[in-house]
C-alpha cells in the first residue's frame, strides 16, 4: 500500500496533475467578429454570423448507450448519428470532442435548452456571401479557423482577423463553469470592415455577360474588367471558370486553379488591342498622326522573317487610322518601325507591361516583354510581332488599365480594389494614387477620337451602345502555349473600350477564351461589352448624348 | 494580601453561577456566534449567485448579438440583387428592356433606398445652421 501510495504521489504526480488540470481548467482562445468585405456602397459582398461548435467531454459521455435520453436529446439537435458519435467519443485521447461545428442560433439554444452534463457550447463563426457566388474568386475564402485562404480574405487577413483574445476559467467534473471559480478574460478586438471599390451591381452585370458570352461561344473561359479611368478604381473583376464559395469542397485538389483571380494573376498574348500602345506611342512623339499613310504591301519584313495582316490582304496606300479600323498587322509593325525598340519598348513600359500592376493581390502577374536589352535572343520580328500584340504576355488587369490610361487623358493611375477601412478605431481612406503620365492629353484625346472610329466601323448588330458615342478596339490573337509555341486552331478574342466617348467613365476588357466557331473580337467579345456598357451607364446615371434624347422625343 | 481579591472573585462567579439570567446569556452567546459563523456562508452563496446571474446575462448577450448578427445576414441576404430580380420577374412580372428610351424630365432622382445595416457607411448628418440669441436680435434689428 505504501509503494502504491508513493507511484500515486510521487512517481505519477504529474500526469495526474496535469490531468487535473485539463480536467478543471479551460483555456480557449476567443475571436470577435470578423470583419465583413463590402461593395463601394456597403452591401456586404461576405460578413461572418455568429455560430455555435458544440463539445462533450469524453469522461462524462463515453460510457454511454445510443438509446440514451440525453444522446438521443443531443444527437437529434445536432444531427449526428448517436453511433457515430459515441465512436467518436470512445476512440479519442483529448479531454473533449466537437461533436458539431457551426450549428446556427436556434440549434444552439435547443442544446442549451436541453441542460445536457458534459456539454458546452463554444460561440464560433460561419462566413456568409448575401450576394452568393458574387466575385468568389476576388473576395477568396475562410478556412475552419476563419483565416483568410484565397483572394482578399487571404491577403486582407490581418486587417479582417483583428486581434485574439483568451479565457481561462475553472470548471465542475461534469465540464460546468464554477460560478466563483478562477476567470480570466483576455477581450479580443473585431476586425474591420473593408469596403472595396467593387460594385456590385456592376460586377453582377459583368458575370452575368461572361457567363452568357462563354456558353453562347462554348469558350473555354474569359475575364470582364470594368475600370474608373479618373481613380483607377476597379469597379467589376470577373473570371471563368469559377468555383462555388458558397459550397467549398477543399478536398478537390482538381478544383485548386480555380481559386485563383485570373484577371490578375494569368497571363495571355493581348493581340490587336495591343496596337492601341503603339498608336498611342508613335502619336506621342509626333510621329504620325491618324492621316499619316503608309503602303500596305501585305507583307512587312522584319530581318529575314515576314509579317502579314489576320486576312493576308494587301490594301495599298493606307493611314494610321485605317490600320486601326482594319487592324492591319503589317501597319502596327511598320509604325513600330517609325519608333524603334528602345522608344517602343520605353512606352511598353511605361504603360504598365512587364511589371506587377501594384493592384495589392497576390499573385500579380508582372506580364513577359522580351526587349533587346535583357533578351540576348531578342530580334527585330519580336517587335514586329509585339506590335499587334504577339509574343508579349501581359494580364487582363494591365491590359484595362492601359486603356484606362487613355482614357484619363494619358495619366496612368495606379489600379485599386481596397477603397477604405472602417474599425473601431476609424476609417482609413485610399486616395487616387496617380503614377505618370504617359503619353500627353493631346495624345489621348487624338487615340480616343480614332477609337471612336474603329467602333464606327464596327456593324451595329455586334457593336451598339445606344444613345452614347463610344471607342474600343477589337483583338483576336493566337493561344500561347507553355513551349513557346501557340495552340492550334485555339483563340483568345477581346474588345477594350472607353464609354462615354467625349468624357470616360468608364474603361472595360472583354477576353473569351478558346471561343468555338468564328474566332473574331468583333462577333464574340464586342456583344458582351455593348450590352455591359449600355447599363452600366444608365446605372451610373450618365446622360445620353443630345443626339439621343432629341431623337428619341421625336418618336 | 492576595487572598481577598482572588475570594472576591470567587464570589462573582460563584453569583453569576447562581444566576437565573445565565442561560439566556449563554443562549444569546451562542446565537452570535452562530450568526457570525453563518455570515462568510451567506456571503460566498451572495457571490455565487451572483456570479452566476453574471454569467447567465453573459449568456444572454452573446445570444442577442447571435440573433442581431443573424438578422443583418438576413437583412443583407433580402437585399441581395438576385433576390430581387427574383421578385421583380417572378412576383411582379417585369422584364429586361428591349430597348432604351432617354427622356428628360424636370424632377430630381428619388433617394437611393439603403439596407438599414451595420454595415452601411454612416451617412454624414448636414450641419445645421446656429442660432443664437444675439443672432436672432441682430436679425430682427437689421431689416
Amino acid at each position: 500500500m505504501t509503494g502504491r501510495l508513493a507511484q500515486l504521489q510521487i512517481v505519477d504526480h504529474p500526469q495526474y496533475a496535469e490531468e487535473a488540470r485539463l480536467s478543471h481548467n479551460v483555456e480557449q482562445t476567443v475571436t470577435d467578429r470578423r470583419g465583413a468585405l463590402l461593395d463601394r456602397n456597403g452591401y456586404p459582398l461576405a460578413a461572418s454570423e455568429d455560430t455555435f461548435d458544440v463539445m462533450v467531454e469524453r469522461d462524462a459521455w463515453k460510457a454511454r448507450a445510443p438509446g440514451d435520453e440525453a444522446v438521443s436529446k443531443l444527437t437529434g439537435v445536432i444531427s449526428v448519428p448517436a453511433q457515430q458519435l459515441l465512436d467518436q467519443l470512445n476512440s479519442t485521447d483529448i479531454f473533449e470532442v466537437d461533436a458539431a461545428r457551426n450549428l446556427s442560433f436556434e440549434k444552439a439554444e435547443a442544446v442549451r435548452k436541453a441542460g445536457l452534463d458534459g456539454v458546452r457550447l463554444v460561440s464560433s463563426s460561419h462566413r456568409v456571401y448575401p450576394e452568393g457566388n458574387m466575385a468568389a474568386q476576388v473576395l477568396g475564402f475562410v478556412g475552419r479557423d476563419s483565416s483568410g485562404l484565397t483572394g482578399l480574405e487571404a491577403d486582407l487577413d490581418s486587417v479582417l482577423a483583428g486581434t485574439k483574445g483568451s479565457l481561462t476559467a475553472e470548471r465542475d467534473g461534469l465540464g460546468r463553469d464554477l460560478a466563483f471559480g478562477r476567470r480570466e478574460e483576455v477581450a479580443p478586438q473585431p476586425g474591420a470592415d473593408v469596403v472595396l471599390t467593387i460594385d456590385r451591381y456592376i460586377q453582377r452585370l459583368a458575370e452575368q455577360e461572361l457567363d452568357r458570352t462563354v456558353k453562347e461561344n462554348k469558350a473555354s473561359g474569359g475575364t470582364i474588367v470594368v475600370v474608373q479611368p479618373k481613380t483607377g478604381e476597379i469597379l467589376a473583376m470577373a473570371s471563368r471558370p469559377t468555383f462555388d464559395v458558397t459550397a467549398l469542397d477543399l478536398s478537390d485538389d482538381s478544383k485548386l486553379a480555380l481559386y485563383r483571380d485570373r484577371a490578375i494573376t494569368d497571363m495571355y498574348e493581348p493581340g490587336s488591342v495591343f496596337k492601341l500602345v503603339t498608336t498611342a506611342a508613335a502619336l506621342d512623339l509626333g510621329l504620325v498622326s491618324p492621316d499619316t499613310w503608309w503602303y500596305d504591301s501585305g507583307v512587312f519584313k522584319a530581318s529575314e522573317w515576314y509579317v502579314h495582316n489576320w486576312d493576308f490582304s494587301a490594301n495599298g496606300p493606307q493611314t494610321v487610322q485605317q490600320m486601326l479600323s482594319k487592324s492591319l498587322n503589317t501597319g502596327a509593325a511598320w509604325v513600330a518601325q517609325q519608333l524603334g525598340p528602345d522608344r517602343f519598348y520605353d512606352y511598353v513600359s511605361r504603360f504598365g507591361f512587364g511589371r506587377p500592376s501594384g493592384i495589392g493581390l497576390s499573385g500579380d502577374a508582372p506580364g513577359r516583354v522580351r526587349t533587346p536589352q535583357d533578351d540576348g535572343n531578342w530580334r527585330d520580328i519580336d517587335m514586329a510581332t509585339n506590335s499587334f500584340g504577339q509574343g508579349i504576355s501581359v494580364t487582363p488587369l494591365q491590359m484595362a488599365m492601359a486603356v484606362a490610361t487613355i482614357a484619363n487623358n494619358g495619366l496612368a493611375m495606379k489600379p485599386q480594389i481596397v477603397k477604405e477601412t472602417v474599425s473601431p478605431a476609424g476609417r482609413q481612406s485610399n486616395a487616387p494614387q496617380p503614377l505618370q503620365q504617359v503619353i500627353s492629353p493631346a495624345s489621348a484625346q487624338t487615340l480616343r477620337n480614332m477609337m471612336g472610329v474603329v467602333v464606327d466601323g464596327i456593324n451595329k448588330h455586334y457593336l451598339d451602345v445606344q444613345g452614347y458615342k463610344i471607342g474600343g478596339k477589337t483583338g483576336t490573337a493566337n493561344l500561347a502555349t507553355a513551349d513557346a509555341g501557340y495552340k492550334d486552331q485555339a483563340y483568345i478574342s477581346s474588345f477594350v473600350g472607353i464609354a462615354p466617348l467625349d468624357d470616360p467613365a468608364i474603361a472595360v476588357l472583354v477576353k473569351i477564351d478558346e471561343p468555338q466557331g468564328v474566332p473574331w473580337g468583333t462577333v464574340v467579345a464586342a456583344p458582351a461589352f455593348s450590352r455591359l456598357v449600355q447599363q452600366t451607364l444608365t446605372y451610373l446615371n450618365i446622360p445620353p448624348t443630345e443626339e439621343a434624347l432629341v431623337s428619341k422625343l421625336g418618336q | 494580601m492576595a487572598t481577598a481579591p482572588r475570594t472576591q472573585t470567587r464570589a462573582v462567579i460563584a453569583e453569576l453561577v447562581q444566576s437565573p439570567t445565565l442561560p439566556v446569556l449563554l443562549i444569546l452567546a451562542a446565537m452570535v456566534i452562530g450568526i457570525a459563523a453563518l455570515l462568510p456562508l451567506v456571503q460566498s452563496s451572495g457571490a455565487t449567485t451572483t456570479a452566476g446571474n453574471i454569467q447567465a446575462l453573459e449568456q444572454e448577450k452573446t445570444s442577442w448579438q447571435a440573433q442581431l448578427r443573424e438578422l443583418e445576414t438576413q437583412v443583407a441576404t433580402l437585399g441581395s440583387l438576385n433576390r430581387i430580380e427574383a421578385e421583380a420577374r417572378d412576383r411582379l412580372g417585369m422584364e429586361p428592356p428591349q430597348v432604351t428610351h432617354y427622356i428628360t424630365v424636370d424632377v430630381p432622382p428619388p433617394e437611393s433606398q439603403k439596407l438599414p445595416s451595420r454595415f452601411l457607411p454612416n451617412e454624414h448628418p448636414k450641419p445645421q445652421s446656429e442660432s443664437s440669441l444675439w443672432k436672432d436680435l441682430f436679425g430682427w434689428m437689421l431689416p
